[in-house]
């Protein structure tokens, strides 16, 4: 009876196992080639089929569907269709290694330097030769960013930076005008501010996100990592940094702890009044510009630190293209035409209403004239990334993050914030560099 | 005799035949990824493009991952507050629901409905309940004279909160629990320890929390190995914040493995969580003593 149970549990296990990847390996590329082929119809058959992944729905599914239609008409070789997947990165993960990977991705930058040295990206600057694309059309920060061992691994689709966004009516109640420096800021903070009793009415200046430190520090003069990978925070800079937010929060008292917490689109505390200034980037204008008339707002660069220094951190998305397709050649005509041409980006960029990351298509009228526009295109001239360090972001959020809570609370004192935020961070850093 | 047994080794075959489908979806997806992840603990497999034996490395980068035992720590703290409050306030809902009084059913139901609500969608309104000045709690406290704290954002609120939010979720199935317990506590007891004078307290230490025990075993067990996986509650109310105390073991192992694309040290980090699980589990087992066989 054993041998009879044991030869029938294989029996099944390995039919089971058989099904399964057999149903794996091919199914989505087949898949969407056969569907497409079949809407193309037999007027021509030979076009290579692209699949574009990427993980914005909605609205975002709908600009980018906007872009590949247009794609799509312009020429007859290629046909790119638009994958929506919600856990991108995860899916990617698996399809990078077993042949189901798709032909361009949607590419949140600052990943490159974690999976650039998987070999998992396909580098073009080949491409960027063959085509005379020159790199000055972009900002270097953000092909820095796509950059790992001095090879570029795709081109950036918009750039972003944060800048201070203030209300128009609160400021001019109070007689103010936007700041420039700290010491501005500081001051028209405090004004602003309005508690009653310990309730806090109205908030003059948001800090809720500490992340922010590394912008902060930058206006200090500082940066966040040495040349050679360590954290480079606990000294002068990070503690003037410390000591500017201290005087923020328990001096003038302009904010208060979990203020914002929760405060979704309508009830934002910057749409309602209850936050009078906020860092924050491109992508709320068009929330903000929603509640039009209830809302009167600037924006104007990041103020400037004690010495003058100026700081911004640019972030944003690219296109790239996975080694794992098949189609590289093609791959690269579609990114090439959606991010390397002047009309083409400026299409994408009043589609979605983000900044392109090709500059020519910046001098349009459209981003220059705008005054909502062009505080954000006068950042972007000395915004720094993020350090590309695969490391980098575990630091910042599992051991810088903590401790400037935990000063923010006053639970720890400025100087061991700084201390101890290096002391995990300089280890964090060692435990997720690359390994050889 | 020989026909016998002949008949019982054809419901042997028949038994198997039917347990075959669960027994190969257990194997298939229980045993052969907790195999797979034991053996990638020893690797630095990072999915992509390296899986090399690497011994002890990870097991050794271990000890001194501070921010892992802070997490263990913080589930620890978690279990303590809860664990005890679930029993105690499941077992209180199913002794006075257990009655049959008018409208009985309705307050089962209140109470089991928390349970349905999906843990996100559940979190997102309870951000919105404890925030610190429009919330209605801190609103509630205002009117008699208390300023409530910043319940999520401060460190010393922000596990408490998340304590309060699993205990309504889940008291309600618990008491479901309880309630299918004391259904099965025979009568007689309760009328012969009446008839020897036993008064309701008597009746409940010497009767029904005895008769209870498989019962409070099962629901401490479930209660702790929740606790320890504690992930989606904290995950959305706090991402882990203020100060990463409420961060668990569960979301530290997702962030190592996928975000940080280290699967093999993630994979060790599992295994440490899956052992402690059952360390207490088996202390668990050993408190409770049932003295009848459990499940």
């Amino acid at each position: 009876m054993k041998k009879w149970l044991i030869t029938a549990l294989t029996l099944v296990t390995v039919s089971g196992l058989a099904a399964g990847c057999g149903g794996n390996s091919g199914n989505s590329g087949d898949a969407n080639e056969g569907k497409s082929g079949t809407e193309q119809g037999g007027k021509s058959a030979k076009k290579t089929e692209l699949t574009f992944w990427g993980d914005w729905g909605g609205e975002g599914q709908k600009q980018f569907e906007t872009m590949v239609d247009a794609f799509n008409k312009s020429q007859d070789k290629i046909h790119v269709k638009y994958v929506l997947q919600q856990d991108m990165i995860t899916k990617f993960l698996t399809a990078a290694t077993n042949g189901g990977a798709p032909d361009v991705l949607f590419w949140d930058r600052w990943r490159t330097s974690l999976y650039a040295p998987k070999n998992v990206l396909h580098p073009v600057d080949d491409y960027l030769t063959r085509d005379g694309i020159s790199k000055d059309d972009f900002y270097s920060e953000s092909l820095n960013e796509l950059s790992y061992d001095n090879k570029l691994y795709g081109l950036p689709l918009t750039v972003d930076a944060r800048a201070l966004f203030y209300n128009k009516k609160l400021l001019a109640e109070a007689g103010l005008q936007p700041p420039t420096t700290w010491d501005e800021l500081e001051a028209a903070a405090a004004k602003l501010t309005k508690w009653n009793g310990d309730k806090l009415e109205v908030a003059g200046f948001s800090m809720a996100d500490l992340g922010l430190f590394n912008m902060y520090l930058q206006q200090a003069g500082g940066t966040m990592l040495t040349e050679d990978g360590k954290t480079n925070f606990n000294n002068k800079q990070g503690k003037q940094v410390l000591e500017f937010w201290d005087r923020m929060m328990n001096k003038d008292k302009v904010y208060k702890v979990g203020f914002e917490l929760g405060l979704g689109e309508g009830q934002d505390a910057f749409v309602t009044g209850k936050v009078a200034m906020l860092y924050s980037g491109p992508w709320m204008l068009s929330t903000y510009n929603k509640y039009g008339k209830d809302l009167e707002y600037g924006v104007v660069p990041p103020p400037a630190g004690p010495n003058g220094d100026k700081g911004s951190v640019m972030g944003g998305f690219g296109l790239v293209i996975p080694e794992g397709s098949k189609h590289h050649d093609e791959a690269w005509e579609f990114i090439k035409w959606w991010t390397a041409n002047k009309d083409n980006a400026l299409l994408w960029a009043k589609t979605s209403l983000n900044l392109p990351g090709f500059k020519p298509s910046m001098e349009d009228p459209f981003f220059k004239d705008d005054p909502l526009w062009k505080p954000f295109m006068e950042t972007l001239e000395f915004a720094k990334v993020r350090p590309s360090h695969p490391g980098y972001s575990v630091m910042e959020t599992d051991a810088l993050a903590p401790n400037l809570q935990l000063n923010q609370q006053n639970k720890l004192s400025i100087e061991d914030t700084l201390k101890k935020s290096q002391e995990q961070g300089d280890q964090m850093l060692k435990d997720n560099e690359v390994v050889k | 005799m020989a026909s016998m047994r002949k008949v019982e080794r054809h419901q042997a075959r028949t038994a198997y035949l039917f347990i075959t489908p669960t027994v190969l979806l257990f194997v298939v997806f229980t045993i052969i990824p907790v195999v797979m992840a034991l053996y990638l603990s020893f690797t630095n497999y990072d999915v992509l493009s390296r899986n090399d034996w690497i011994g002890l490395d990870n097991y050794r980068r271990l000890a001194h991952d501070d921010l892992l035992w802070k997490t263990f720590r913080n589930v620890f703290l978690y279990s303590l507050i809860f664990v005890p409050l679930n029993i105690l306030i499941s077992l209180l809902l199913g002794l006075l629901l257990s009655r049959a009084w008018r409208g009985v059913k309705l307050f089962r139901t209140f109470y089991y409905l928390p349970t349905l609500t999906s843990a996100v969608a559940a979190a997102t309104v309870w951000i919105w309940l404890l925030h610190p000045e429009f919330g209605l709690i801190n609103g509630l406290l205002s009117y008699v004279g208390i300023t409530g704290p910043a319940w999520l954002s401060e460190t010393r609120t922000a596990m408490l909160s998340i304590v309060l939010l699993t205990l309504w979720q889940s008291v309600g199935s618990n008491m479901i629990i309880y309630l299918a317990g004391l259904q099965g506590v025979p009568d007689y007891l309760y009328e012969s320890a009446r008839l020897d004078g036993a008064n309701k307290m008597d009746c409940f230490r010497y009767i029904t929390w005895p008769q209870l025990r498989p019962t409070t075993f099962l629901v401490s067990t479930m209660a702790i190995i929740g606790a320890l996986q504690l992930f989606d509650q904290a995950f959305v109310l706090t991402q882990g914040g203020p100060a990463n105390v409420t961060k668990t073991p569960v979301y530290l192992i997702y962030q190592q493995g996928f975000n940080q694309l280290q699967m093999g040290y993630a994979s060790a980090q599992a295994f440490v969580l899956a052992m402690a699980i059952l360390v207490f589990s088996l202390i668990n087992m050993r408190i409770s003593k049932a003295e009848e066989s459990v499940i």
